[in-house]
């Protein structure tokens, strides 16, 4: 009988474990190329992040939970305000005016790339909206996310912290991101 | 004195039944609903893991108010497995296969229309059949589901369900979709299994548009131009 339940609790963990979104741990590689062009038509690469922690976003304007997660990463890049960390959301297949009329809604302060012919898409492998990539301020990719998370809390904030730390141990435990009134200033005035 | 009610034999009988009662549902073809219609043209219409919603029964009726025959399948329903693509994956595709074999023998010109991964049992059932009969099909999927892997940072690998020499497949792709930079690859894949493919960009769609929680207006009103839309293609495909 005891074995019959250990079966039957094992396949409910694995389930739940399915189920549940993660950030994935990769074996620090070298990342893809990324080549694309900002709203103002300036090319960035990976080059123009280099020295800093990157969070890359893959995502488009017509995908709920890209939006949804947006105003975290806001929130973050806030947060993070002179901390080694860059903040890039690459739109997947979309035409600039389709990215624009979704910014003319949500004020980001972060870049937006567009990838027009899903180019970079397909160079990163990125199957599913949103896909986040955290690169080191070696430029490897270190983890992946599949779908949305809160990005200023939790897990998330906990391996972006552990990324700044390995780039600058020094600096890692910044007091930007204990209570700081200023930042509770600029998060009202943009309604997050 | 009352022998106690064991809980795990209890559990035991209850799994044996449920194992039992899927053999009972398994040993014929799946049930299906049916539009009838007069003309000479069949729809086989296979739904999507999520199972059927209402704007799909509304397009089959007049689909069938139009002269198109529509037999209705919900895998998922008919063999009571959770609402997931894996559970697609696990269809006996010998039922199935009796299923567009009892189309065909109708003696209607037959065109099979699958959403999501529902494209694996329905292209799985077509592999076993002969090539003749695959000849008699015409194949419309609506953005198939065919990766057995898809991992950011990795090359994607579709599923290989047999040969598909002489299957017309015609791909319906919505253009909000993760999957349409990847729509090139798919069609390259299903070429190498044998099939003729051709596809269409369904512009300013998301996938399964008819069944979302916050429709835009446009995807709203395509959701009740559905019939009109598989006429469409499957004119286009020369299906008719």
């Amino acid at each position: 009988m005891k074995k019959w339940l250990g079966v039957c609790a094992m396949s409910l963990l694995l389930t739940g474990g399915a189920q549940a979104a993660g950030f994935e741990a990769r074996a620090a590689t070298p990342a893809p190329e990324l080549k694309a062009q900002d709203l103002a038509g300036a090319t960035k690469t990976l080059a123009d992040y280099r020295g800093k922690v990157v969070l890359l976003n893959f995502w488009a304007s017509w995908c709920p939970p890209c939006l949804r997660e947006m105003p975290s990463m806001e929130r973050l890049r806030i947060r993070m305000a002179g901390r080694p960390l860059a903040i890039v959301a690459l739109d997947s297949a979309e035409t600039a005016d389709e990215v624009n009329g979704f910014l003319s809604k949500m004020k980001l302060g972060f870049p937006i790339l567009l990838d027009p012919d899903g180019s970079n898409t397909k160079r990163w492998k990125v199957f599913a909206l949103p896909t986040t990539f955290l690169l080191d301020a070696s430029g490897r990719v270190r983890y992946v996310l599949t779908g949305p998370t809160e990005w200023d809390e939790g897990e998330a904030l906990k391996i972006i912290e552990s990324l700044l730390a390995e780039s600058s141990p020094a600096k890692a435990a910044s007091p930007k991101t204990a209570f700081n009134p200023a930042i509770t200033k600029e998060y009202d005035q943009i309604g997050l | 004195m009352k022998n106690p009610v064991d809980p795990m034999r209890l559990f035991r009988w209850l799994l044996l039944g449920m194992w039992a009662a899927s053999f009972v549902v398994r040993a014929d073809m799946p049930d299906h609903q049916v539009f009838p219609a007069q003309s000479q043209q069949l729809l086989l219409w296979v739904v999507s893991e999520r199972g059927r919603a209402e704007p799909e029964v509304h397009a089959a009726q007049q689909l069938a108010a139009q002269g198109v025959e529509t037999w209705s399948l919900d895998l998922v329903a008919a063999y009571f497995q959770p609402q997931l693509p894996s559970s697609m994956d696990a269809m006996p595709p010998q039922d199935l296969a009796d299923w567009l074999r009892a189309a065909l023998v109708s003696g209607k010109r037959v065109a099979v229309y699958a959403v999501s991964r529902a494209a694996v049992p329905v292209l799985r059932a077509a592999a076993t059949l002969e090539p003749g009969e695959r000849q008699g099909l015409c194949v419309m999927l609506m953005y198939p589901n065919l990766y057995t892997v898809a991992e950011p940072l990795a090359e994607p690998d579709f599923l290989v369900v047999g040969s598909l020499s002489g299957l017309r497949v015609r791909v319906l792709q919505p253009r909000r979709s993760a999957a349409t930079p990847w729509l090139p690859g798919l069609l390259e894949h299903l070429a190498k299994q044998g099939a003729t493919t051709s596809h269409v960009i369904l512009e300013n769609l998301r996938e399964g548009y008819w069944m979302r929680e916050t429709p835009t207006e446009f995807e709203s009103a395509e959701s009740r131009r559905m019939d009109a839309m598989l006429l469409r293609e499957l004119k286009q495909w020369g299906c008719e």
